[in-house]
């Protein structure tokens, strides 16, 4: 399981063995190339990725990591997903090569890529999806192997009608069910593994993807090395490259402290640093180095009011608070240009999302008459009040963005210049999880980190209907949202459902139920510019399959 | 004689086993009583998507919805017969987490001791020869200035002036000879400062010894004074100094174990502690209090070995902490 003996620096005659047979390499080339006609292989074959990352989390079973910020990467190279889903939302085919659904979104019959294996040998066929399927919907809670939570829970069953076919049934319409299939949830793991208990599939040495990588070694909190599977042929089309991976191994090698990782690159000891300051991304752009900010599928960092709470319960408030905020000073401070502005509650780059600017222009003269018009005024020291209770504000920055507090500053600051007292408390993460929840009873305003493949999911997470979480607690009070839930869940097509989704997101923007801050950007890139080819797909993650490194 | 000394380790034997058992309690009380545990935390990772009915289940189909007292039943029975049970977090036995880790912690955690002890032995050398005119001064006051600065700031300067700045090291390979090498300076340095106070002050007393003023108008050279003469009878304090900051080498080796990047105890317990992986920090803890009792248990066995006049007396002895005490035992705990 542990391999150390690639961890120690070569010795000087190991150097110098090295050193002449590249040298004699070099010199040999062209004649040898010649005498071939053509290389073996591409021209950029070949060479070892060290990307060095804050942690790779707790466990490695892969129904309860796959879809960890951190482990996403390890397993994006590990296995394949039935399809790919770009930067874009875009969904194209991977193993599932097409696929048909009844006109009540209810049945789907998926049909399966040929010759596609395990790295254990295991066929990835039929029965092995039906397996996967079965895993993601109810785990084996018994003995620790958790559901996938945004799984379809209206899954009833899968039947494997052949090798290559396989038909997928819901208790109700679930149009949402192919984009799930890529997201970063739904890994394919081969049966062998799957059976496995709980204890066995936490040692990563033990798990067989599909992907073009499979795991040499790995120490748990320290490194996981992989390896390319010569025999790969079944990349996703939509990356223009669907043989073995280019790049030898790719290591993920843990160092906590964001300085040194980004140090690291710069002195040539690794070719990734991940989540690098965003202050720090500007000299390092000068300096040459290549810097991505991709943007996940899913919700823009904002703040999910709870309508139960007052003030916040008055609409007037909530529409204040939406003016109130200058988005493109939050960017200028804390943030770079590489990040966005919110135009929704939805990433600009989610199909469906429509520009809602208008509802999120800064104009403080509004923000104050509608304070007025709602009987809060000001008083000792700029605070506003109303039958003597001050106009409050507590914020709880959300723990798993870096950034979120130094925003939460900012905003205080630009609220309180209107008259509003911000309190920020900031929790680690555990506590985080205990204290502060949607709606909860001392929580106005919920930040939300969250990402989505499928803008559908997205109504029954507003309200509190079919266990939804009720972000804005408002339950079933609102006639209007409930009503456009429904449409959007009732929806057989993503054309019929699109004017829904707009109106969804007029209404809830109006009514200051969703306060969108910035386009979210959870993963940063810090890149040797050597290293090229790289791609990123609907939930960030960046992919080496396609990228090799300049010799 | 031979009874005293088995009676005597006895003794010090069940006083290991209740030392030991009662920090595996202690740490299952303060863990227990922190809010959450580490399958909730993560279930409550709002990018999870588990509804709460989902999150129910999940946490009563682990056991964690048990009272108190019968969660520390199940681990306190499994930990009698050597069973230290699974990691909540990773869903590894903590046997195996502990195998993986240990030998890189151990081989700095020596290193460190070594650096440490070279270090307060130069420094203490320094302050009894080295002239005035070249700092003896300044040397007195190393002991100060390594407490007072954070052991992870002397890690993060070592790794830029030596592994980024020269090359010698690479930091993704923190277990590379020289890597370890600088991490054990790093951590060495605040120890070598508790352990050269010490030094400095006992071979002050034995310096002003009216034998060391023989030996000095004798003509013997400084190196062999201090190596010979002063060094032992100042050392034996010393012996108790070092067992005492074996608990500063592991906690120690958090720190540098974090900064270096290297994979240790340190840096187990500091995974383990952020998500309140009960198991492991039992087991940790549990075996941290054995290292200290047994280092603890050799040193007390080793002071008659560097002073002979210090014997065992009805099962109990005395431990110098000075160098009078060493030179003239308390009355009753020798003999002749």
């Amino acid at each position: 399981m542990i391999d150390r003996s690639d961890a120690r620096s070569p010795s000087r005659r190991r150097l110098l063995r090295s050193a002449a047979a590249l040298v004699a390499a070099v010199a040999l080339a062209p004649a040898i190339r010649a005498a071939n006609g053509s290389p073996h292989g591409s021209p950029r074959d070949g060479g070892d990725l060290v990307f060095l990352i804050d942690t790779l989390g707790p466990t490695w079973i892969p129904n309860n990591s796959a879809i960890s910020s951190f482990q996403g990467h390890v397993w994006g190279h590990v296995t394949d997903k039935l399809a790919y889903v770009d930067a874009e939302g875009k969904i194209s085919p991977w193993i599932a090569t097409r696929w048909e659904q009844t006109a009540d979104a209810t049945e789907f019959t998926l049909h399966l890529k040929d010759g596609v294996s395990f790295s254990d040998g295991t066929p990835l066929d039929a029965a092995a999806v039906v397996a996967n399927l079965d895993i993601w919907y109810a785990g084996r809670i018994k003995d620790g192997i958790n559901p996938i939570g945004l799984f379809p829970k209206t899954y009833d069953r899968a039947e494997a009608v052949d090798p290559t076919t396989v038909k997928v049934f819901f208790k109700a319409p679930t149009l949402g069910f192919i984009p799930t299939l890529g997201y970063h949830g739904s890994i394919l793991i081969s049966p062998k593994t799957l059976a496995l208990p709980a204890i066995q599939q936490a040692d990563l040495a033990k798990t067989a993807g599909s992907g073009p990588y499979r795991v040499a070694a790995w120490k748990e909190g320290d490194f996981v090395k992989l390896v390319k599977r010569k025999d790969y042929n079944w990349g996703p089309e939509a990356v223009g490259h669907t043989g073995p991976a280019y790049l030898d191994t790719i290591t993920y090698k843990v160092v906590s402290e964001p300085s040194l990782r980004v140090a690291a690159v710069q002195s040539g000891q690794a070719d990734v640093a991940y989540n690098a300051s965003p202050q720090e991304l500007k000299s390092l752009k000068d300096a040459g180095f290549t810097i991505a900010t991709p943007r996940y599928l899913g919700f823009v960092n904002g703040w999910a009011i709870n309508t139960k709470l007052a003030p916040y319960d008055d609409v007037k408030v909530r529409q204040a608070l939406q003016a109130a905020i200058n988005r493109q000073e939050i960017i200028d401070t804390v943030y770079t240009p590489d990040w966005k502005l919110a135009a929704s509650f939805l990433q600009g780059n989610v199909p469906g999302a429509t520009d809602q600017s208008a509802y999120l222009a800064y104009d403080p003269g509004r923000a104050e008459k509608l304070l007025d018009e709602a009987g809060w005024t000001r008083g000792r020291g700029g605070i506003r009040s109303k039958a003597g209770k001050p106009l409050t504000l507590t914020l709880y920055p959300n723990p798993y963005l870096a950034t979120a507090k130094a925003v939460d500053e900012l905003i205080a600051q630009q609220l309180g210049k209107l008259g509003w007292k911000v309190d920020i408390r900031a929790y680690d993460v555990v506590t985080f999880g205990q204290k502060v929840a949607f709606g909860g009873p001392a929580v106005p305003a919920y930040e939300v980190t969250r990402s989505f493949i499928d803008a559908g999911s997205v109504a029954s997470i507003l309200t509190d209907a079919n266990n939804g979480e009720n972000w804005f607690a408002l339950g079933e009070s609102d006639a209007t949202l409930n009503a456009l839930r429904d449409r959007i869940a009732g929806a057989s097509s993503a054309e019929s459902r699109a004017p829904i989704l707009d109106e969804l997101q007029k209404y809830v923007l109006a009514q200051g139920y969703f306060i969108p801050r910035t386009q979210i950007v959870q993963r940063i890139y810090v890149q040797s510019p050597n290293l090229k080819g790289e791609t990123y797909n609907g939930l960030a993650y960046a992919s080496y399959y396609t990228a090799a490194k300049d010799k | 004689m031979r009874n005293a000394y088995l009676r005597y380790a006895g003794i010090r034997l069940v006083q290991a086993v209740v030392v030991v058992l009662l920090a595996y309690l202690f740490t299952f009380v303060v863990v227990s009583i922190l809010p959450g545990d580490p399958v909730t935390n993560v279930l409550r990772d709002p990018q999870n998507g588990f509804t709460e009915e989902q999150i129910k289940t999940i946490i009563a189909a682990q056991g964690l919805d048990q009272p108190i007292s019968v969660q520390l039943w199940t681990s306190l029975s499994g930990f009698l017969v050597g069973d230290f049970g699974v990691s909540m977090r990773s869903t590894r036995p903590v046997t195996t987490l502990i195998a993986e880790v240990l030998p890189s912690t151990l081989i700095l955690a020596s290193a460190g001791l070594a650096v440490a002890l070279l270090l307060a032995a130069a420094i203490a050398y320094g302050t009894q020869f080295l002239p005035k005119r070249l700092g003896q001064g300044i040397v007195r006051a190393f002991p100060s200035l390594f407490l007072s600065v954070p052991g992870f700031v002397i890690g993060l300067v070592l790794i830029h002036a030596f592994g980024f700045q020269l090359g010698l090291f690479r930091v993704i390979e923190p277990d590379s000879a020289w890597a370890t090498v600088f991490a054990a300076v790093a951590l060495g340095i605040p120890i070598s400062a508790q352990i050269a106070e010490v030094l400095i002050a006992n071979l002050d007393h034995e310096s002003g010894q009216e034998y060391a003023a023989v030996a000095r108008s004798r003509g013997l050279g400084r190196v062999r004074l201090f190596a010979k003469h002063l060094l032992k009878p100042s050392s034996l304090p010393v012996v108790t100094v070092i067992a005492l900051t074996v608990g500063e080498l592991l906690g120690g080796s958090l720190i540098t174990e974090t900064v270096f990047g290297r994979t240790g105890i340190g840096s187990l317990v500091q995974r383990s502690a952020a998500a309140q992986d009960l198991p492991v920090l039992q087991a940790v803890v549990s075996l941290a209090a054995v290292v200290f009792v047994l280092v603890n248990l050799i040193a007390d066995l080793f002071y008659p070995l560097l002073d002979p006049r210090l014997k065992l007396v009805g099962g109990t002895e005395r431990r110098p902490t000075s160098a009078n005490e060493s030179a003239a035992p308390a009355p009753g705990s020798v003999t002749g």
